[in-house]
């Protein structure tokens, strides 16, 4: 399957060639003129060449040694760009419970093909992961794949939001944050008290503020689209309401908070104020939320039935302008898989939720081809959600361990149903044009190509 | 033009002036064959009507029975309350199968916003939708049109104020959309808790006080209270709507203007409207109900010559 170096592989790039079952090991790597985006290397902005054997960076600069020419494997791609491998925060999997969704293998797989090494995960499984059982379970069945998986233990027992989990325990057995996940913290007590409890091991509480009274039957937008299409909205401030909550509360325990996918502008002013008072407030939007507003919802397209819903043109401007401001923290996919018989209903009926691993960086890359350099994109995914979660920043230097992301900014492709790698179709990106392309991941002594089949 | 410019009749949203005014050329032809002693056509002959009712309805499921059997199509009904199709089948399926049976148009009623556009993009048949929760229900607001044009001609610059449960109406919403398209000017009336924040972006003028929306109008259409449809409490009790809300004669008889009364029925008789305005000559509730079945055969004609 694998042919080995040859000038054969010089002659095309390496999605159009014939791949090996994956994940593959491969011996050797050889990455040919790929630029590094990372802003903690010395190669920064440089073209350089990558050896890697073993799983290790071996050589970098523009002459590279000590490969195999007759084992290694070349990848030569025109345009090729080179960062640490990203990380997402908040993707739902369904892994124990609602398999069907999702499982942990195929999450590893749509993670990959958007260009994901590491995936902190949601705690809303079945068990929902409230103890030390369910991370064990989560880090034990991960530990082989390229993906390096971070469960997110919840904060309350079944993500009821009423009692107390063992969050101290849970942290101790590998749990990188604490949340409900989809079900946001309603219950202001409850949230004051667990701000304050995970500040023994400065811990880190993420909320999705929305106000579930305020939102109430709500089931998109609330606005001119919304009051045409018959449909109750869900407001602004049924965000902003909570999120003024979280921030007091964060100021008040002086305890870390991840406000995660916000989608408004009132919410971006309010990030704003709260770093500039000094409040311990990180904050990330939806690629989704970015790319698609309210009117697109005109006909009923349940995969665009999703939390936080997609908001006005207004809104999506002030929430690039907060990436480009640093407010926003970061970009993500709040991947929410749900199978046919969860989405193809009548949109009343239909799951909130779009799968969005495949498609964020792209989906991103080409919303903010004008507000973001490239580099500060790239940040978006690859440097502040670890930096947020106290991850090590994978290095890209001579005897690091190589946890990469290969992508082209500037290629233009369609997305189609073939692309989709999750075990669920929901998603709404479907025959969308968009420009940037994951090319492929390396982590864990394994490569993963985005082959076009 | 002589013919519409949709395949479905699925909001007035997706009709065209011209195939408003297309509909009611048609439906004033149709309002002559229904009063003359023998009132069936055989325009729809060998064509198959399925109505899916998935919501209750008495009167526009007989209207468009009616309609269909005058036209001399063949007609299957089917009723099946939500709850019990949403368990166990899917819409999809559920239709799927009616239409395996050699089904030419689709009348559906379903409590979900959309569902008669999630079909018609499924299915071959011709869909006509008779409301579809609080989205819209465009042959109640075409027959509105009609009737209202009826007694003012011309509804270019014509003052229409709805009055009642805006947030939960889709007869509200196709209504505004119609009268819209047909020039004239449009103000809701209800409890703040009962129109939608955002309607004003519809071009539409919002008013609280009762009074003061019957001083600027020429047509008041109140609607229905839809206790049903409210799963919490938007005003405190009927007591108080009818009181604050409601129009009765004595306010009527205060303004020194005449107004033309509708109400899509069916009526709360007391709540809403009282009787002595339900059955006064300024209404013209029955005559809606009639235009009814000669609106909805136009809408079925035209379809039918389409296919």
């Amino acid at each position: 399957m694998l042919t080995k170096n040859s000038s054969f592989l010089f002659d095309k790039p390496a999605h159009l060639l014939p791949l090996p079952e994956i994940p593959f090991l491969p011996m050797q790597l050889l990455i040919k003129k790929a630029t590094v985006i990372h802003p903690y290397s010395a190669f920064d902005g440089e073209q350089v060449d990558i050896f890697i054997d073993n799983g290790t960076i071996k050589s970098i600069g523009k002459r590279v040694s000590g490969f195999d020419n007759d084992r290694v494997q070349v990848i030569d791609y025109e345009g090729l760009c080179i960062s640490s491998g990203w990380l997402d925060i908040g993707a739902q999997v369904g892994d124990p419970g609602f398999e069907y969704r999702e499982d942990l293998e195929s999450a590893a797989t749509a993670g990959m093909t958007g260009g994901y090494t590491g995936l902190a995960i949601q705690p809303n499984s079945n068990p929902t992961v409230h103890s030390k059982s369910e991370v064990l379970y989560l880090k034990k069945t991960t530990q082989e794949l390229l993906v390096d998986f971070y469960p997110i233990g919840a904060v309350s027992e079944n993500c009821e939001g009423k009692e107390i989990t063992e969050m101290y325990d849970m942290n101790a057995f590998g749990t990188v944050a604490f949340s409900d996940g989809k079900k946001s913290i309603q219950d202001d007590g409850f949230m004051m008290r667990s701000l304050q409890y995970v500040k023994v091991f400065d811990g880190l509480i993420i909320n999705h503020p929305h106000k579930k009274e305020v939102a109430f039957g709500g089931q998109m937008h609330e606005g001119m689209t919304s009051t045409s299409m018959g449909l109750k909205g869900i407001p602004n401030i049924a965000e902003e309401l909570m999120l003024q909550r979280d921030l007091y509360l964060a100021e008040y325990t002086n305890s870390r908070l991840l406000a995660s996918n916000i989608s408004t502008a009132g919410a971006v002013d309010m990030i704003r104020n709260a770093k500039r008072r000094g409040i311990k407030v990180t904050a990330s939007v939806p690629a989704m939320n970015l790319i698609f507003e309210d009117t697109d919802l005109i006909n009923f397209d349940t995969n665009l039935k999703v939390w936080p819903p997609l908001r006005e043109e207004l809104d999506i401007r002030a929430l690039k302008k907060g990436l480009a401001e640093g407010i926003i923290d970061f970009i993500s996919s709040n991947h929410n898989p749900f199978n046919k018989e969860e989405k193809e209903l009548e949109f009343l009926y239909a799951k909130f939720g779009a799968i969005g691993l495949e498609t964020a960086y792209s989906a991103a890359n080409t919303a903010l081809m004008d507000e973001l350099k490239l580099n500060e994109l790239v940040e978006k995914f690859a440097i502040r959600p670890r930096e947020i979660l106290k991850l090590d920043v994978p290095k890209i230097e001579k005897g690091a361990k190589a946890n990469l992301t290969l992508f082209h900014p500037k290629e233009e492709w369609v997305f189609s149903e073939s692309d989709i790698k999750s075990k669920s179709r929901n998603s709404p990106f479907i025959g969308k044009k968009m420009v940037g392309k994951v090319i492929g991941v390396i982590n864990n002594n394994q490569f993963w190509s985005n082959s076009s089949e | 033009m002589s013919e519409l410019s949709t395949n479905h009749v699925i909001g007035i949203k997706d009709l065209t002036a011209e195939d408003i005014h297309l509909i009611f050329e048609t439906a004033e032809n149709f309002k002559e064959v229904i009063n003359r002693p023998i009132k069936k056509v055989p325009s729809l002959r060998d064509i198959t009507v399925a109505n899916l009712f998935f919501e209750n309805s008495t009167r526009t499921r007989i209207s468009f029975e009616l309609a269909e059997k005058r036209l001399s199509a063949d007609v299957v009904n089917f009723s099946a309350s939500s709850s019990s199709v949403k368990k166990g089948e899917t819409l999809l399926d559920t239709v799927n199968n009616i239409l395996s049976m050699k089904v030419d148009m689709v009348v559906m009623r379903h409590p979900a916003p959309g569902a008669p556009k999630y079909l018609s993009q499924l299915i071959d048949a011709n869909v006509i939708n008779a409301g579809d929760g609080t989205h819209e229900h465009p042959t109640q607001a075409l027959l509105d049109a009609f009737s209202m044009r009826e007694q003012l001609g011309d509804l270019t610059g014509k003052k229409i104020a709805i009055f009642g449960d805006i947030l939960h109406s889709r007869v509200a919403l196709s209504n505004i959309f119609c009268l819209q398209k047909l020039g004239a000017y449009v103000k809701v009336c209800g409890p703040p808790t009962l129109i939608p924040k955002y309607i004003h972006r519809l071009g539409v003028g919002v008013e609280y006080d009762v009074r003061k929306t019957l001083e600027w109008c020429d047509v008041a259409n109140i609607l229905r209270i839809q206790l049903e449809r409210q799963d919490i409490k938007y005003f405190p009790s009927l007591r108080e709507y009818s009181q604050y809300f409601g129009i009765n004669k004595k306010l009527l008889d205060s303004l020194d203007k005449e107004i033309v009364i509708m109400h899509p029925g069916p009526i709360n008789r007391g709540v809403e409207i009282t009787s002595d305005v339900a059955d006064s000559e300024h209404s013209i509730i029955l005559q809606q109900v009639e235009n009814g079945v000669a609106v909805r055969m136009a809408i079925l004609f035209l379809l039918a010559a389409k296919r």
